[in-house]
């Protein structure tokens, strides 16, 4: 593992981003101002307009915030990120459930405490670049706490130490992820390699397939061989698999005898959730393993081993274009140009000092791309938004917060009454959609295109999610309730309010002719008293957060 | 509901005729079908309603542990390639299947096969005759024999044992990112024919590209039913003209394209709300018991409610689309797969009583699919990735009590698996489709648009005759 050192420009930086970082607390007591014309205490160092800022923030945070923009708009793009990179991880999922004693005994065999600890993360937590990025690695490396069972109870410790474990990978090296990954008890059970034995030739077994299969198809190297632009590699004009049964074989037998480290303890405290499993040396494997073409002689111990394999995943030239990628599809846009992926591949592979796999390099190749920064004009650009960040665009916006810290938001899966998805809740190790996802009969479709989101849109989705939020704007959902109080002052004048809702949710890009259908109708609203002023926050909230100009950013 | 037998053959491929001409000619507008133009094609199928139902067992289900080898010949082969894994012989004996006919293996040998214990809920089912099982079905491009398989000789179906793209060959014959299914392909040829094309194909379990198209577009509805638009249904925060500036900003048409797609949706979500809401709340009450806490048993409800209103909202052909996951099990398979084993029974069984209680058991066929097989030869406690499986025809059409198919030899890389028990499959999912849209009235040519593999079968091998 190669950490990035911080340079000694970044220390002096973290000086200047002390002050910075009053000053834009300043900003944010003000109450949001009035959209662009908002004051800013120092003048920009950069020319990165508002709306531009809260453009960069829908793709790089959990949700923009008038203090994030400001501190955009002040340190630039690379400055925020690495202002970002440079903040502490704040406190563990682990923790805090530990700390509201949800590792009491009654709760073995549930999952209580999980959706909390995830959705408190996501809403407060001040990384938000952090949080951004661990919540994408969790939709391309996939568990789900539904299917973390056989593992002698505590999923939701298993699930936030899944989190904790992708967040503590979230600016590190993609190679020590895959090692945490493979050693993690939340893929051991979800991929159902914790136990898996080595073959025997008298029942007639063999190793368990299934974190074998899945590491290739979708960790790593993906079905065909890739170009470094992520287009297929085609011999003789056609594609080329990277791997066939054999290979699975082979790679299977590598992934025997991890288990549980219970450390002469039981499973009666969660604390084995958290412990890298270890290795079982006589359910290990002894014989050879093969596969793309590598070979890991007879003999090699179980750690060793896994040494070995992931090394020669990692070293294969689809990684970079592949998890590159779809690292863009979380975080920019549903269809990259070749170029783009061909960019961010290249810095996946080498971070300018010599080392693949760095994710800050990754990070910045992707959020500093020129076609990060400059709006999808195209017709079909730009991404449609997932409805978790839409509603997590709407907490952090305003401030939402669980007075009594229990933020019970819960398992928002439902599709018709509540968000359609869930964080940790995929139905499957196939995300909640896949990256190549075409809708059906349309014109996405028919321009070449694909849009991901919309395998989880539907005509229950899209009405639920409306539902939903009127729901979560007016009466919160659980405790969670935002702070209106800079949007009340704006409240009886339409324009002010909707400026500033367009700016902060929409990066300002509602058009003019959505923006007036949305003023006239709140113009029709009362004013002047303080229930009339909530009415139209809400209204205004409502409709903005269902406008298409917000649920697709481009 | 209507229950009256199906018109002749011969009207029947006169509506489909035009049916057909009347689907392309919806291109250009699929949501605003022109009800006048339909004239004698509607007449002549006013009459019939017919229902397909997919069940689709998501993650790829054991074969081996579903439909149970049970002659002591049989179940001894069985019970060596798993012997960790199998049912004990004297736990069959209660699901044991008395067939009309017993099926004969490659070696004329008569095998017989039994229920796994916990699907017990279908035996009457299956000894009313209403209840079918399919032997070694999968994915095929051609018929394949396993010299063929080994020398690579013959095309193979793309990405096999890999979930997401068996799925997707199930289901529309072509890797994942596919765009249409065959379930979606006959509703284009029947969308034309019924009152409100929306309600052709329904989806209750999600999003499958089986129920997509080629212009047809799958209605995905909740197991409760289409879900009301809360803000246009009462003012928003007290304002008629909010909800209205809601609406137009919903539904209003965009160019840029992915907006635009969700407009769309939206606005068939509303619309299909506005019609199936009350027609749902007018359809008789179902008396048959569904069991509760069983999520396919909550989605086949959904469809026998959308059924039992399919005069009201102008149906007379539909195909649905149910699904249950969690089949994919690399371990647990003794401690989970039966437990799906009795949520499945329990639903299947539930939802062809609703048949026989509506009247339209006949006209209503369902059937089991899945990602793919697995593997005989299990892991220390689980199976793997296959390829052929056992599957299930159920209804009143049915020619049940017996199998279909042949029975695959019992081994590991034997004659009739490509190692370790994956079956490679004698019997193709287009010649199911087959079976099934010929059923549902589809014309032998038509046939070969819905399944483009189909013209690789011999015309006698197209109808494997359980309908």
């Amino acid at each position: 593992m190669i950490e990035e050192q911080a340079p000694i420009a970044a220390l002096t930086r973290d000086v200047e981003i002390g002050t910075l970082a009053a000053l834009s607390a300043t900003v944010a007591a003000c109450g949001g101002g009035g959209g662009d014309s908002a004051p800013v205490p120092l003048p920009p160092t950069t020319n990165i307009s508002a709306a531009q800022a809260s453009r960069f923030l829908a793709q790089a945070s959990m949700g923009a915030t008038r203090a994030e923009i400001a501190r955009v708009q002040t340190l630039g793009y690379a400055g925020w990120l690495d202002e970002q990179f440079a903040l502490p991880q704040q406190g563990t999922r682990w923790d805090w459930l530990v700390s509201k004693g949800f590792d009491a005994a009654t709760n073995k065999n549930s999952e209580a405490g999980f959706d909390a600890s995830a959705w408190r993360k996501l809403i407060v937590s001040q990384d938000t670049l952090r949080q951004r990025v661990t919540l994408a690695l969790s939709e391309i490396i996939v568990t789900a706490i539904d299917g973390l069972v056989g593992g002698g109870g505590w999923k939701a410790f298993c699930a936030a130490a899944w989190l904790d474990m992708l967040e503590a990978n979230a600016f590190g090296n993609f190679r020590v992820l895959l090692q945490d990954v493979s050693r993690s008890t939340a893929m051991g059970l979800f991929l159902t390699f914790r136990g898996n034995v080595k073959a025997d030739t008298v029942k007639g077994t063999l190793p368990d397939e299934n974190y074998a299969r899945e590491v290739m198809q979708l960790f790593t190297i993906g079905l065909q061989k890739l170009n470094a632009d992520g287009s297929l590699l085609l011999a003789g004009g056609q594609p080329q698999d990277t791997y066939g049964q054999d290979d699975i074989g082979g790679l299977a037998r590598v992934f025997t005898g991890w288990d549980f480290d219970l450390a002469g303890g039981t499973t009666a405290t969660p604390d084995y959730q958290r412990r890298p499993m270890i290795q079982v040396a006589s359910r290990h494997e002894s014989g050879p393993k093969s596969f793309l073409g590598t070979t890991i002689g007879a003999g090699t111990d179980g750690a060793t081993s896994l040494g070995l394999a992931l090394d020669a995943l990692f070293a294969h030239p689809n990684v970079a274009p592949f998890i590159g990628r779809q690292l863009i599809q979380r975080l920019v846009t549903s269809n990259p140009s070749p170029a783009y992926v061909a960019r961010v591949a290249a810095a996946f592979d080498n971070d300018g000092m010599g080392t693949k796999g760095n994710l800050r390099a990754v990070l910045k190749a992707i959020l500093l791309d020129s076609e990060a920064q400059s709006v999808a004009a195209a017709p079909g650009g730009g991404k449609l938004r997932e409805p978790m960040l839409r509603f997590l665009a709407w907490a952090r916006a305003f401030n939402a917060t669980s007075a009594s810290d229990a933020w019970a938001i819960g398992n928002t899966s439902d599709p018709g009454t509540r968000l359609g998805q869930s964080p940790l809740r995929s139905p499957s190790v196939f995300n909640f959609f896949r990256p190549g996802y075409v809708p059906p009969n349309s014109a996405i479709g028919s321009a070449g295109l694909v849009a991901p989101e919309f395998q989880i849109t539907n005509e229950s989705s899209v009405v639920g999610y409306v539902n939903y939020m009127q729901r979560a704007v007016s009466t919160g959902i659980g405790d969670l309730v935002a702070d209106y109080t800079g949007l009340l002052a704006l409240a009886d004048d339409a324009q002010s309010l909707l400026d500033e809702l367009n700016l902060v949710l929409a990066a300002g890009q509602i058009g003019a002719t959505n923006l007036l259908t949305i003023k006239t109708a709140l113009d029709g609203m009362a004013s002047g008293t303080d229930a009339a002023r909530r009415n139209r926050v809400q209204a205004a909230l409502v409709l903005v957060l269902a406008a298409p100009e917000f649920l697709v950013l481009k | 509901m209507q229950t009256t037998l199906p018109s002749s053959q011969a009207s029947r491929r006169a509506f489909l005729r035009q049916a057909s001409a009347l689907s392309v000619a919806g291109i250009a507008a699929p949501w605003a079908l022109n009800l006048a133009a339909l004239g004698e094609a509607a007449a002549a199928t006013a009459a019939d309603y017919k229902a397909l139902v997919c069940v689709f067992l998501y993650g790829g289900n054991d074969y081996g542990n579903t439909l149970v080898p049970y002659d002591t010949t049989s179940y001894a082969l069985y019970q060596a390639q798993r012997p960790t894994l199998a049912y004990a012989r004297s736990a069959l004996d209660a699901t044991a299947l008395n067939p009309t006919v017993a099926p004969l293996d490659a070696g004329g040998f008569a095998r017989q096969y039994a229920l796994a214990p916990e699907l017990a809920p279908l035996l009457p089912i299956f000894n009313a005759g209403r209840l079918g099982a399919l032997l070694n079905v999968g994915t095929l491009i051609q018929p394949t024999s396993k010299a063929q398989y080994s020398a690579k000789s013959v095309p193979l179906p793309p990405k096999l044992f890999s979930h997401n793209d068996q799925q997707s060959v199930w289901q529309s014959s072509a890797a994942e990112g596919a765009t249409s299914g065959w379930g979606g392909r006959m509703g284009d040829l029947f969308m034309a024919g019924n009152g409100n094309a929306t309600f052709t194909c329904v989806n209750v379990s999600g999003n499958a590209v089986y129920l997509s198209g080629r212009t047809a577009v799958q209605y995905q509805v909740s197991p409760n039913g289409s879900v009301p638009l809360n803000a246009l249904k009462n003012p928003l925060f007290g304002s008629a003209a909010a909800s209205n500036a809601l609406r137009t900003l919903i539904t209003q048409p965009r160019t840029q394209l992915l907006e635009a797609e969700h407009t769309r949706v939206m606005q068939r979500s509303i619309d299909a709300d506005a019609v199936l809401t009350g027609a749902l709340a007018g359809g008789p009450a179902i008396g048959t018991a569904f069991p509760v806490g069983n999520p396919l048993a909550d989605q086949l409800k959904m469809v026998a409610r959308m059924i039992s209103v399919a005069d009201a909202v102008g149906a007379k052909r539909q195909v649905f689309f149910v699904s249950l996951g969690g089949f994919d099990n690399h371990d647990g398979l003794l401690t989970i797969h039966p437990g799906l084993l009795t949520t499945v029974a329990d639903a299947l069984a539930a939802f062809y009583n609703a048949t026989v209680e509506l009247g339209v058991a006949a006209q209503v066929t369902t059937f089991t699919a899945s990602d793919f097989g697995r593997t005989l030869a299990g892991n220390n406690d689980g199976s793997d990735h296959g390829w052929g499986s056992m599957h299930f025809m159920l209804g009143g059409a049915v020619k049940g009590q017996r199998f279909y198919g042949t029975p695959p030899a019992i081994a590991n890389n034997g004659p009739d698996d490509v190692g370790q028990g994956r079956l490679l499959p004698t019997t193709a999912v287009d010649q199911l489709a087959s079976t099934l849209g010929k059923w549902f009235g589809i014309s032998d040519a038509n046939l070969l648009t819905v399944l483009p593999n189909l013209a690789n079968y011999d015309v006698s091998a197209r109808d494997l005759g359980f309908l």
